[in-house]
């Protein structure tokens, strides 16, 4: 591109033309690296990490289909109910009034999910169920990310008989199975309510983001730029801060997207059988809880709230799936 | 080999007694008391008598150390609820069941799930691939309870002229198809995509292509180099799979009516019945521990590498 010296260099400055040389050379050289990079799947030269994840991401199909998926659902959660209470749509659609003589209405356009036992509008109150579902699921994976981070880091960091004893305690936990743990704990705080359930979610399943957090400090710790931190006289808690825990950012994101349907099915089991939040407010839980009393006539009460849950579930397992990809290529060679 | 054997089993007597003291512990902190929840006002001394009785007048670690003695003797102790009915009484009568459903759930899953992910891995890309990943995917993801619900629905009051399953119970063979298959779906899934998955990695391996450079027959490279070294992270996956066999039990004996240990576990929550609770999560937590030994155990026997790593 940048061949030896022509007329039309001449005509202009000498300093224009150095200028335009030197970018048409810079433009060659990215390119070239750029067109390398795409064939290796590594890094665009030019691209902050959080872009080159996203590129990364956006590759992936399934993952954004689910992306989408995850945002309509969201948006749903969110909206519908928004809209029913402004009386901007949906006007007549009261999630909480009983009124018998619309019971058990088939799914319309006036009631696109029909309505339950009580005549109750399931589109509304669906989205109602969603949102107290996605806080319960939120909040407990928040804690469980909390706990297990901070548990998983001290093991991993501190190494040595800490750690060992750390990890027998874990291991035993691991012992212990799901849903009695979690039903026991209802039954120690005595109440059923938003708090209770997100306590007892993150008691049952704190191990896992502990355990994988444990191993990720304990490899990065062996970098060099962890040595290199230690020699320059960094701190101990400067490393673990600066260097380890914002390594593992994307471990942690990939986490949340796993923990997140988890928590809530485990939520709408616990709902299930009897251990679910307190009418008049419902979740997904609950509200398949209510189906199931009614399935033999009316089936689709029980599918509504379920198919919600397994969209969730199906679409943050692939997001989660994406994003490991796009967040940590190496997972992808291991 | 037998050293890791020994260690690995001799560890397991601490995760025990921790599983338990952890249970007891749990236990303790509920608040209320068998003995005040009935209707009839029980008078101070006889209080103190089925105190005495149940040695709940001992400090909890005098009440601990006696359970512990009870559990390694088999005795999980007396119902507080249930009159005349020991801890062990209710087990003998209902995990039978929970075990049967839980054992036939499982096989159901491997005999499906393991032919289906080899099936996906060998035509990578095709039709089937696509359609075992899909069947699993949507298994995966639909709770348990819609399955069943809607297994009773279609196979068992639509269809059930023609199908003649019963749509709960637990008594004739027929009653068993539709809670075991939706107990299994899970599993099914599960293993379809685990084996798929590992499948697709040994088929990548030098070793595999240094078999094919060999000239050895496709049929002689998949079934002696791919199956063998594929299937053996599926044994891992029974760790897992056991506590969502659990988990999933209660769900489906609930919608079933089976009487199982789940559907009973729940009654006793909710009856403050401890001994029958903790003996049940003491019961639970066994097993899964001696899964996880099983399952390490066996796979020092199948991957020498790591003896070493696992305790």
């Amino acid at each position: 591109m940048s061949g030896p010296e022509t007329a039309t260099d001449r005509r202009e400055g000498a300093f224009e033309a150095v200028h335009r040389r030197r970018a048409t050379f810079e433009e060659t050289l990215s390119r070239t690296a750029e067109a390398r990079g795409r064939e290796a799947g590594a890094a665009l030269p030019k691209a902050s990490l959080w872009k080159d994840a996203y590129y990364r991401f956006i590759k992936n199909k399934a993952s954004v289909v689910a992306a989408i998926a995850f945002l309509i659902l969201l948006g749903y959660v969110l909206i519908v109910p928004f809209l029913a209470e402004h009386h901007i749509l949906w006007k007549n659609n009261d999630p909480y009034a009983v009124r018998f003589d619309q019971a058990f209405l088939s799914p319309s356009w006036a009631h696109p999910f029909g309505t339950d036992e009580f005549g109750r509008d399931l589109w509304v109150r669906t989205a109602l169920g969603g949102r107290v579902s996605f806080a319960i699921g939120l909040a407990a994976t928040a804690a469980i990310m909390i706990v297990g981070i901070t548990y998983g880091s001290i093991s991993g960091f501190s190494g040595g008989k800490l750690d060992n004893a750390m990890m027998r305690f874990l291991d035993a936990l691991y012992g212990l199975p799901y849903l009695p743990f979690a039903i026991i704990t209802l039954a120690i705080l005595g109440t059923v309510n938003f708090w209770s359930m997100v306590i007892a979610l993150t008691i049952a399943s704190w191990f896992t983001t502990a355990r994988v957090m444990r191993g990720q400090i304990i490899t990065l710790k062996q970098n060099d730029y962890v040595r290199a931190a230690y020699a320059a006289g960094a701190r101990r808690h400067r490393v673990l801060f600066r260097h380890l825990l914002v390594n593992t950012l994307g471990v942690i994101i990939v986490f949340v997207f796993l923990e997140l349907p988890g928590v809530i099915l485990g939520e709408a089991f616990l709902s299930f059988i009897g251990l679910g939040i307190n009418p008049p407010k419902a979740s997904w839980g609950t509200l398949a809880q209510d189906g199931y009393q009614y399935y033999q006539a009316h089936p689709y009460i029980i599918v509504i709230p379920s198919v919600m849950i397994a969209w969730l579930i199906l679409s943050a397992f692939f997001i989660a799936d994406g994003l490991r990809d796009a967040l940590d290529p190496r997972s992808r060679e291991a | 080999m037998v050293k890791f054997i020994v260690r690995r089993v001799f560890w397991t007597i601490p995760v025990l007694l921790l599983v338990i003291l952890m249970t007891f512990v749990m236990m303790k902190m509920i608040k209320g008391n068998p003995f005040q929840v009935t209707e009839r006002a029980v008078p101070p001394s006889i209080q103190a008598n089925l105190n005495r009785k149940f040695h709940l007048n001992q400090p909890w670690w005098g009440q601990y150390l006696y359970y512990v003695e009870g559990v390694f003797k088999l005795d999980l102790g007396p119902s507080l609820v249930q009159r005349n009915q020991t801890v062990n009484d209710i087990v003998k009568e209902h995990f039978p069941v929970s075990l049967e459903l839980g054992v036939l759930a499982m096989l159901f899953g491997v005999v499906v799930g393991v032919p289906l992910g080899i099936l996906a891995a060998l035509k990578q890309n095709s039709f089937w691939d696509y359609g075992a990943m899909t069947f699993a995917n949507i298994g995966f993801s639909i709770p348990s309870f819609l399955v069943a619900t809607l297994f009773i629905y279609f196979f068992a009051l639509k269809l059930g002229h023609y199908t003649g399953l019963p749509t709960n119970g637990w008594d004739t063979p027929q009653s068993k198809v539709l809670p075991v298959i939706a107990l299994g779906i899970f599993p099914l899934t599960y293993m379809a995509r685990l084996v798929r998955g590992s499948m697709l990695e040994t088929l990548q391996q030098d070793y595999i292509r240094t078999a094919r450079a060999k000239g050895l027959r496709n049929r002689i490279v998949i079934g002696k180099h791919v199956l063998r070294n594929s299937l053996i992270p599926a044994v891992t996956a029974a760790g897992p799979l056991l506590g969502y066999i659990i988990t999933g039990s209660f769900i489906i004996e609930t919608i079933f009516a089976i009487p199982g240990i789940g559907r009973y576990y729940v009654i006793s929550v909710q009856a403050r019945d401890y001994s029958v609770t903790m003996g049940i999560t003491v019961l639970l937590s066994v097993i899964i521990i001696i899964a996880n030994l099983v399952v390490d155990i066996l796979y020092g026997f199948l991957d020498p590498r790591t003896r070493d790593e696992r305790t």
